[in-house]
């Protein structure tokens, strides 16, 4: 593919201006757009960009801000928790999830613009987990449909990586350098594991090692989460939106979809939205829902009408069902000597040498083991909140800041129709119920909780660590509303159309069958990419018949 | 309390202010104060955080304790939601009001004065007691979950607290560092502006 010169912008996002009319009565496809997608996060921003430079009229609408890195983005913890979705989420089940920062991003560039930029591909495995260990589901695609995506995402984002990948089926290289030097909470991790034997490598990130479409370099200053204000990570907010507008796009900011609309025969019409306190509608021929794991099925089951009374698409009723999240255990050990966690890119080092199912370790599935940094606001509030350390215990592990070492699990946490998002009594600002999450660990996954604290001990015990805490923690929602061949079982089908309604498409986390043991965001871009080609060529059929 | 103990007397984080961008000083330094009226927080209410403070984060220094007063105070008076909330407990302003509440009448109960009136001792004994959900009967904790309470203010304190740059310089946290970053990163390794070590054995 030739590249069109509206692929080349500015990354000041100052775009905006002029392209967004702040008289939503005069939108630029007020009449019809093509495709409307709700939320502008990672499967949002691909989806877009790939549709308008395939030539659709394309109308992106994201709840929150539209980001200046420069002007919003701060080097602080506290003020930057505003990239998350801080509306309030009801919390249930044994092991109540902690939503906002942890796991859900607002605004244009979604989770993206917070995210750690820890970039995977998933294992063959992954996808048919039913057929391999007898538990959970198949997808209905496999690698093999998903690895041309997987190039084509790290190439137009410049991944960069190891030259050698050992596990898994992609065995590198990437398409950029991996990063160098790495942090010493990294150094400490890979040297851990040589000394038992363990392979590791330099994380492939989605932050770049060198120059690449008119941004720098990383300069491991440390606020991944936080949003990269030198624009070094990619997130869909100064790589795919603004590329997307230039291509046609239009992206309505600050603008709240309260409601998917159906007409007589079933068929989805377009979505209603509020803007500043006001109500207006987007009419479209396809609606893309991107709004990820839980306000994907706050929407679909708050859209019920007459022909849909239990909630759009969901005549399986699995709208809100399986969702998972990983294991996310923080492992810390105590160094003589200092370690400094708070400096350079968080995620530097990591190993998969406990991805795939190993039947004598007693339970099914596995993780991945990344290195992990982290800053005193962060580790302070999980200890408190997660850990139930404080006082003086808090004080004295704090005034130690800079002698422990950190590990992260991200470990597979098996399908549970018991894990659900669903509505509650009470009502948001736009009049919307709130969501009920509710999520428990499952005998599998506290077997695999287990084994990898105890696998990040004895990484950091080999370098003299000594184990100091752990911290229950949790990374990244996917599933409730699962794609799957059968639609009495799944909500879409393998191109991530609904069963139940041709014109819409649910296109994000959300359709995740399986979790995967590690980080998932290349996997919903190159299922997003996948998507996008599959409209395009639908259409070109439409065209054609 | 306990005598400040640092590994970093030196280091003063802020001296770094001028390599920071200005978005980023300009909210730092705000958490130095002087800082407004609270706007949610009773006279009486803003004690009652101050003193659970002390006990939360192991300091007694009134200077950034009066952040960590305000910074609750702004939490409340936000209209922004609280990411999460347990199902069955009220609304952070209602659990932090009726929450205070019940913990001066917990105090009133068991050693027959408010909160603020009883030592030190007693009232971290029941900070505990509140953090397990084991403090003693009373009907406000039909309402009140005990631990949520706990968590809610205890998790809002830290935040603050560790926010603040006197904190920073003694924990020997390099804060901002846009744009210069970060250049050594390596094992042993520390830029010639971060903190260093006065105890090394
Ligand atoms: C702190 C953190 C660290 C992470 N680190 C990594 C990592 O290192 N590697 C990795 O692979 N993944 C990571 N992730 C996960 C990653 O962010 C998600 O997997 C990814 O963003 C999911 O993409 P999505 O398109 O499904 O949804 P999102 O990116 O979340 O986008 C959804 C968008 O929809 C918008 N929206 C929701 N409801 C509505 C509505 N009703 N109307 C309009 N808009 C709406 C939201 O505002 C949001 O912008 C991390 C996440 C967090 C929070
Ligand atoms: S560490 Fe690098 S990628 Fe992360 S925020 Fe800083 S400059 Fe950006």
């Amino acid at each position: 593919m030739t590249k069109n010169n509206n692929d080349y912008v500015t990354h000041d996002c100052d775009h905006y201006d002029s392209h967004r009319l702040n008289h939503l009565n005069k939108r630029k496809y007020g009449d019809e757009a093509d495709v409307c997608i709700v939320g502008a996060g990672a499967a949002g921003g691909v989806l877009a960009y790939e549709l308008s430079k395939a030539g659709f009229k394309v109308v992106v609408i994201e709840a929150g801000p539209f980001w200046n890195p420069q002007t919003d983005f701060a080097s602080d913890e506290l003020a930057m928790e505003s990239l998350a979705w801080n509306d309030t989420r009801l919390v249930a089940g044994s092991d109540p999830l902690s939503m906002g920062h942890n796991n859900s991003g607002r605004g244009v560039g979604g989770g993206t613009v917070h995210f750690t930029g820890v970039f995977y591909r998933f294992h063959e495995s992954d996808f048919k987990v039913k057929t391999q260990d007898g538990v959970a589901d198949d997808w209905p695609i496999s690698y093999q449909d998903l690895e041309p995506y997987y190039e084509k995402i790290e190439k137009d984002i410049a991944v960069s990586g190891p030259k050698h990948f050992p596990w898994g089926p992609f065995q590198g290289p990437y398409p950029y350098p991996e990063r160098e030097p790495i942090s010493a909470n990294s150094q400490i991790f890979r040297m851990g594991c040589e000394k038992l034997g363990l392979r590791s490598v330099v994380a492939p990130l989605a932050i770049l090692s060198a120059p690449f479409d008119g941004r720098p370099p990383c300069i491991n200053r440390g606020f991944c989460n936080q949003g990269c204000k030198p624009n070094a990570k990619f997130s869909t907010l100064i790589h795919h939106i603004p590329k997307a507008i230039k291509h046609g796009a239009e992206v309505l900011s600050d603008c709240m979809v309260t409601q998917v609309n159906v007409d007589k025969s079933g068929k989805v019409t377009g979505v209603t939205f509020v803007h500043d306190k006001k109500e207006y509608f987007q009419k479209a021929k396809v609606v893309i829902l991107s709004n990820f794991c839980i306000e994907t099925p706050r929407l679909l089951l708050h859209s019920a009408c007459p022909q849909f009374p239990d909630g759009l698409a969901n005549s399986s009723g699995m709208v809100g069902k399986e969702l998972m999240t990983h294991v996310g255990h923080d492992v810390y050990c105590k160094f003589h000597d200092e370690v400094r966690i708070y400096k350079g890119t968080p995620v530097l080092a990591a190993t998969q040498e406990f991805y795939e199912t190993d039947q004598s370790r007693g339970f099914v599935r596995g993780y991945t083991l990344n290195a992990h940094g982290s800053r005193p606001l962060g580790l302070s509030q999980n200890l408190v909140s997660k850990a139930d350390i404080w006082g003086q215990k808090l004080y004295d592990i704090m005034r130690d800041f800079n002698f422990f070492a950190q590990i992260t699990l991200v470990g597979e946490v098996l399908p549970n129709i018991n894990n659900l998002v669903t509505l509650s009594d009470e009502k948001d600002e736009y009049g919307m119920p709130r969501p009920i999450v509710k999520f428990s660990y499952g005998e599998n996954d506290n077997k695999l909780i287990a084994h990898g604290i105890k696998s990040s001990q004895e990484i950091l015990g080999a370098m003299g660590g000594e184990p100091a805490f752990v911290i229950p923690d949790t990374g990244h929602l996917m599933g409730t509303c699962r794609m799957g061949n059968d639609p009495s079982t799944s909500v879409v089908d393998g191109f991530c159309r609904s069963h139940d309604i041709p014109n819409l498409y649910i296109c994000s986390a959300s359709v995740f069958v399986t979790g995967g043991g590690c980080n998932p965001t290349e996997t919903v871009m190159a299922i997003a990419a996948r998507t996008a080609d599959h409209i395009i060529e639908e259409a070109h059929k439409g065209e054609s018949n | 309390m306990q005598e400040i103990r640092t590994r970093y007397p030196k280091y003063d984080v802020l001296k770094e202010q001028e390599h920071w961008d200005e978005h980023t000083r300009e909210i730092v330094k705000k958490r130095l104060g002087p800082f407004p009226k609270n706007n949610f927080l009773s006279d009486h209410e803003a004690d009652m955080i101050l003193s659970i403070a002390m006990h939360i984060v192991y300091d007694n220094r009134k200077d950034i304790l009066d952040y960590v007063v305000h910074h609750m105070d702004t939490t409340i008076s936000s209209p922004i939601g609280e990411d999460q909330r347990k199902v069955g407990t009220p609304e952070q302003k209602t659990l932090i009001r009726q929450g205070l509440k019940a913990i001066d009448k917990l105090a009133q109960q068991q050693y027959n004065a408010s909160f603020l009136e009883i030592d030190p001792n007693q009232q971290l004994s029941l900070l505990e007691d509140l953090q397990k959900g084991k403090a003693q009967q009373l009907k406000d904790w039909q309402q009140i979950p005990q631990k949520e309470l706990f968590k809610k203010l205890a998790t809002n304190i830290v935040s603050a607290y560790y926010s603040h740059p006197i904190v920073w310089s003694e924990i020997g946290y390099g804060g901002p560092a846009y744009p210069r970053g970060y250049v050594r990163v390596e094992k042993g390794l520390t830029d010639p502006w971060e903190a260093k070590r006065d105890d090394k054995e």
